[in-house]
């Protein structure tokens, strides 16, 4: 299978270069693999995410994502590779002035679907993270676990490539985070989406095959 | 109430800015017509011993507009009532030519002594009498208010866009966290600033049309019942349709470099 993510020595900083958080690191991700990276606090894992969306210029190196390489891609070819992407975040990042139905269907009114399909869609990702009956309810309204789920249901709005999550049960009591990880379990395995879930810890109840990534002294290594 | 809060704050230094520009359109109207009355009611009086062309005076200097010749007749006439008529002759004979000499536009006190330099320095040229004390004085009043109004327009202004930056702050606070997500999520510009476009044209044009409206109001209502002559016989210029223009594409462009700013300050994700 070819690789869906593919790092060559890369090296990212903050400060214009000056805090070298992860040093020529270099790894490749194929298509519709479950990816775990750990790490102590402050070790770089949330930096390689937000490098591996586009949110942070990679300093040195070569960092492939879908074919784009993220060190030369201009803003609007980033612009277009998020809206291929599904991402999840510990703090869940829904928009508290909109309805669960309108985050969840964020990917798609970004990409210029019709009311109807966002409408539709909305229902089936909602029935799928088991929120149908709260679907006009705002975020707030909602617990953590349900809060996320929204999230979950909002990275797989439109069938993403990969799906890039931090740290996605962080905040979250034991049920809970074991519906999350259900659901990721579902994407990769029945939509065969690449998965790369960063976490300071790998879940005991998890049951598909994964690979491990450790980061530690700057650099990114595979457990085996 | 805090939705109409929001606007008002925004609304109200928009609308300072707005008034203050079309005021200074009013008064520049208005005293367009002042200000001609002053250019055409001011002339000079040139005394001459042979009688002298306009065109002669127009190379003297270039300022100068028009020439009427006051008739020395009429002038006789009132002196020598009385007198017999081969006494008013010779008075006739004697008197030397007088013009009453227009000006092309409203000059300062300096360009007025410069005008009698030119012309005095004509061997034909007696005298010329330029009448500065009165007009000098309507002049320079005039120059004053204007100045005035300019720098209390200035001012009114500066504060003002304060203001507005001020609630571009609050509106980038309250707006950050889903133009951040939407970011994210891969949304172009346009699209998440959409909504605080739409809102800030929104209240743009509320600002231009409550302008509008309030120099309507004087324009139909308190004009007539003023009192105030000059207000009375410029109703016109107290609002033209073209206003309505000139105030909504200022406020719209203030809008438009409010929001951008806004936009582009709102870039990055937080931790």
């Amino acid at each position: 299978m070819s690789n869906v993510i593919s790092a060559s020595g890369i090296t990212l900083a903050y400060d214009d270069g000056a805090k070298e958080i992860i040093k020529n690191a270099t790894f490749n991700i194929k298509k519709g693999e479950f990816v775990f990276i750990t790490g102590p606090s402050g070790s770089g894992k949330s930096t390689l995410l937000k490098a591996l969306y586009g949110q942070l210029k990679v300093n040195e190196g070569n960092l492939v994502i879908g074919g784009l390489d993220l060190a030369t891609a201009r803003t609007r070819k980033l612009q277009e590779l998020r809206t291929h992407l599904g991402i999840i975040f510990q703090d869940y990042k829904l928009v508290n002035e909109w309805t669960v139905a309108k985050n969840v269907v964020l990917p798609l009114m970004i990409a210029g679907y019709s009311v109807d399909v966002q409408n539709t869609q909305a229902q089936r990702l909602l029935k799928h993270v088991k929120l149908s009956e709260h679907a006009d309810k705002y975020p707030l309204e909602l617990s953590g676990g349900e809060q996320q789920r929204v999230g979950v249901a909002r990275a797989l709005a439109k069938n993403p490539v990969v799906i890039l999550a931090d740290e996605p049960t962080g905040n979250l009591d034991d049920y809970s985070s074991n519906v999350i990880w259900d659901l990721m379990e579902n994407a990769c395995q029945q939509l065969e989406t690449t998965v790369l879930v960063v976490t300071h810890k790998i879940p005991s109840i998890f049951s598909l095959p994964y690979r491990h990534f450790i980061i530690e002294n700057k650099g990114v290594y595979e457990v085996h | 109430m805090k939705f109409i809060k929001n606007h008002l704050m925004f609304i109200l230094p928009l609308m300072a800015i707005l008034l203050g520009i079309e005021f200074y359109l009013v008064f520049d109207r208005t005293t367009d017509s002042y200000e001609k009355g002053l250019k055409e009611g001011y002339s000079m009086l040139v005394v001459s011993h042979k009688p002298i062309s306009l065109k002669t005076l127009q190379k003297l200097n270039s300022h100068i507009s028009a020439s009427e010749k006051i008739e020395r007749k009429n002038i006789v006439s009132e002196i020598a009532k009385g007198v017999s008529k081969d006494a008013s002759k010779e008075i006739l004979d004697a008197l030397p030519h007088f013009y009453s000499v227009r000006l092309d536009s409203y000059l300062g006190t300096s360009q007025l002594e410069q005008i009698k330099k030119d012309l005095e320095a004509h061997s034909n040229i007696k005298r010329v009498e330029t009448f500065g004390s009165s007009y000098s004085s309507s002049y320079r009043l005039f120059s004053f208010i204007k100045l005035s109004l300019k720098i209390f327009i200035a001012f009114m202004a500066v504060v003002s866009l304060f203001l507005i930056i001020k609630q571009m702050e609050i509106w980038k606070y309250a707006h950050r966290q889903r133009m951040q997500v939407m970011e994210i999520f891969g949304a172009p510009l346009m699209l998440r600033s959409g909504i605080l476009f739409k809102v800030a044209m929104a209240d743009a044009i509320i600002a231009a049309v409550l302008t509008s409206l309030f120099f309507l109001y004087l324009k139909f209502q308190w004009a007539e019942n003023s009192g105030i002559d000059m207000m009375m016989h410029n109703k016109e210029a107290l609002f033209k349709t073209t206003d309505i223009g000139i105030l909504l594409v200022v406020a719209l462009s203030i809008v438009i470099v409010a929001v951008y700013t806004v936009v582009f300050s709102a870039k990055g994700v937080e931790e």
